[in-house]
C-alpha cells in the first residue's frame, strides 16, 4: 500500500509541476523556446545521456537512420529530432 | 580522326563515371552497424580474497535497418568473455513504426524504460563507471529489458518537454525453491522471453523536462502484474508491483568552467508474500517466510572542465557514485549493501574514454556469499561507441 501511496504522490507532484509549467510560460517565452536553432537543442539534448556528436562522425545517410532512432530511444519530439539533425547534416 | 575517336571516347568514360556517381546515391532504406565496447584490467578483493585480471572485454554490436522515415528495426547482440568462456547475449530486437508526431509504436524485444539507467545510460561508452550500480543487472531489483509492445513519445508543453511511455510486455517470472536457483527463491526473473502464466506486466514512464533549457529531467515509472508464478503451480498468483522514479540535470554551467551531470534513480519492488520451502541440505528443508520487499538507490555526479584553456584538463572527468541495494530480510537472497566509487575519465574522443575507479562496497549478504561483505576494486577501463 505504501508503495501505491508513493507512487500516486510522485504522479501527483509531476502533474503539479506540468500545470505549474504551463500557467507560467508567457508567450515570448514559448515563442523563444520554439525558435530555438538545432545547434542549440544539439548542444542541450545529447550531454542528456552522451557528449554531443560530433557532425563529421557519419555521413548524411547515416545521420537519417540515427535520426530516426534517436527520436525513439531518447524519446525527442518531433520538432527537436527535425532540428538536431538538420543541423548536425549542414555542419558536416 | 583520331581526335574525334578520343573525344567521343572521353564522354563515355565521363558517362560512365557520373553513372557510376549515380550508383551511389543513397536509398531510402538504409543498415547500420553501430553499438560499443570496452576491455580493461581489474585488481578486487572481496572478503580478503584478491583477484586480479584482464577483463577479456565485451563486444555489443546495434543493428539499425531504416525501412523508410517512419519505420526501423533495431537489434542489438553482446558478446563477452566470462570465467574464460564466451557469453552471447540477445539484448533486444524490435520493430518500431513512428505512427504521428506524438506517438511511436514498438514490438518485440525492447529495453525497458523503467527509470533511466538501463534504456539509456547503461552502455560502456555513455556509463560514466565501468560497473552499474547496485539493484541492476545480475541480481538486480529494476527490470531492463521485455518482450511486448509498447506506445511511446514525446511533445512540447509551453516551454517543457513531456515525455511518456506505457507498455505491455510477458512480465517477469519468480524463482523457486525447485529452479536452478532455490537459494534465491522469491525473486523476479525479468528474462521471460515466453509468458509463464498467460498474464501480461504493464508498466509505463512519464518524464517531464520542465525547463526551457532541457538541462533537468523527473520521471516516475511503474510495472506491475498479477501472476508472476508458472501456471498451475503454488506460485501463480504472486503479484508484484514497482516503481520507480529518476532525476537527471546535465548543463554546462560556466561559473564552473565545464559540464555538471547529476543522475539519480530509485527502485522499489513489492513481491506477495508466500512462504518457500527449501531445502538447505540434502532431506533437512526450512520455511522461509519474509516480506519480499527490495529498493535500491543511486546518485552519480560528473564534472568535466570543457570550459578549461588546456586542453588536456578538458578531456578529463571526475566522477562520483552512491548507491544502495536491499532485498527481502530472512531470504535466501538477503542483502543489504552500499557502494561507493570515486573515478577519473579521460576523453579521447566524443565516444571513446579511459575510466580508472576504486570502488568499495560494504555490508551483508549477496551473491554466494553469507554474513559480512566487503568488496574493494580498481579498475582500469577502455570503452568505445562505434
Amino acid at each position: 500500500m505504501k508503495t501505491y501511496k508513493t507512487f500516486g504522490i510522485a504522479t501527483v507532484v509531476i502533474g503539479i509541476l506540468t500545470v505549474f509549467m504551463l500557467e507560467s510560460c508567457s508567450t515570448e517565452q514559448v515563442t523563444a523556446y520554439k525558435n530555438k536553432s538545432g545547434a542549440q537543442l544539439w548542444g542541450e539534448n545529447c550531454i542528456r545521456c552522451h557528449n554531443t556528436p560530433s557532425p563529421a562522425a557519419y555521413n548524411d545517410t547515416d545521420w537519417s537512420t540515427i535520426g530516426l532512432h534517436m527520436r525513439v530511444r531518447a524519446n525527442l519530439s518531433k520538432e527537436q529530432s527535425e532540428k538536431i539533425f538538420d543541423f548536425i547534416k549542414s555542419a558536416n | 580522326m583520331k581526335k574525334l575517336i578520343l573525344v567521343i571516347f572521353l564522354g563515355l568514360i565521363g558517362f560512365g563515371v557520373k553513372a557510376q556517381v549515380n550508383d551511389f546515391k543513397s536509398s531510402k532504406t538504409q543498415f547500420m552497424i553501430r553499438g560499443y565496447g570496452h576491455m580493461g584490467y581489474e585488481n578486487v578483493t572481496i572478503n580478503g580474497d584478491k583477484e586480479t585480471t584482464y577483463n577479456g572485454g565485451t563486444f555489443a554490436p546495434i543493428f539499425l535497418f531504416k525501412h523508410s522515415d517512419r519505420l526501423m528495426v533495431e537489434a542489438e547482440l553482446e558478446f563477452q568473455i566470462n570465467e574464460g568462456s564466451l557469453e552471447v547475449g540477445f539484448e533486444y530486437a524490435n520493430i518500431m513504426y513512428i505512427l504521428n508526431d506524438y506517438m511511436t509504436i514498438r514490438g518485440g524485444k525492447f529495453l525497458l524504460p523503467f527509470g533511466t539507467f538501463m534504456e539509456r545510460l547503461h552502455p560502456s561508452w555513455v556509463n560514466r563507471m565501468p560497473t552499474k550500480p547496485l539493484g541492476f543487472g545480475h541480481d538486480g531489483i529494476a527490470p531492463s529489458s521485455g518482450v511486448g509492445v509498447e506506445l511511446r513519445g514525446a511533445f512540447r508543453v509551453g516551454t517543457s518537454t513531456i515525455n511518456y511511455s506505457v507498455y505491455n510486455t510477458n512480465g517477469p517470472g519468480i524463482k523457486t525453491p525447485d529452479g536452478v536457483e532455490p537459494g534465491e527463491a522469491g525473486m523476479l526473473a525479468f528474462n521471460n522471453l515466453i509468458d509463464n502464466n498467460n498474464s501480461r506486466a504493464f508498466g509505463g514512464r512519464l518524464g517531464i523536462l520542465p525547463f526551457a533549457n532541457n538541462s533537468t529531467e523527473f520521471g516516475v515509472s511503474f510495472y506491475t502484474t498479477d501472476k508472476a508464478g508458472d501456471t498451475g503451480s503454488i506460485y501463480e498468483n504472486l503479484g508484484a508491483n514497482l516503481f520507480a522514479l529518476d532525476f537527471s540535470f546535465v548543463k554546462q554551467l560556466a561559473g564552473l568552467g565545464g559540464i555538471v551531470d547529476v543522475k539519480s534513480q530509485y527502485n522499489k519492488s513489492k513481491v506477495d508474500n508466500m512462504i518457500y520451502t527449501v531445502e538447505e541440505t540434502p532431506g533437512e528443508f526450512e520455511n522461509l517466510n519474509f516480506d519480499n520487499n527490495s529498493n535500491s538507490f543511486y546518485a552519480q555526479l560528473s564534472y568535466r572542465p570543457t570550459m578549461s584553456g588546456s586542453e588536456f584538463i578538458s578531456k578529463l572527468e571526475f566522477v562520483t557514485r552512491y548507491s544502495t541495494l536491499r532485498t527481502p530480510e530472512g531470504a535466501g537472497w538477503e542483502v543489504n549493501k552500499k557502494e561507493y566509487s570515486f573515478g577519473l575519465n579521460y576523453w579521447i574522443s566524443w565516444r571513446s574514454l579511459i575510466k580508472l575507479n576504486y570502488q568499495s562496497i560494504t555490508g551483508e549478504g549477496g551473491h554466494d556469499t553469507l554474513g559480512d561483505f566487503d568488496q574493494k576494486g580498481l579498475y582500469l577501463h577502455w570503452a568505445i561507441g562505434l
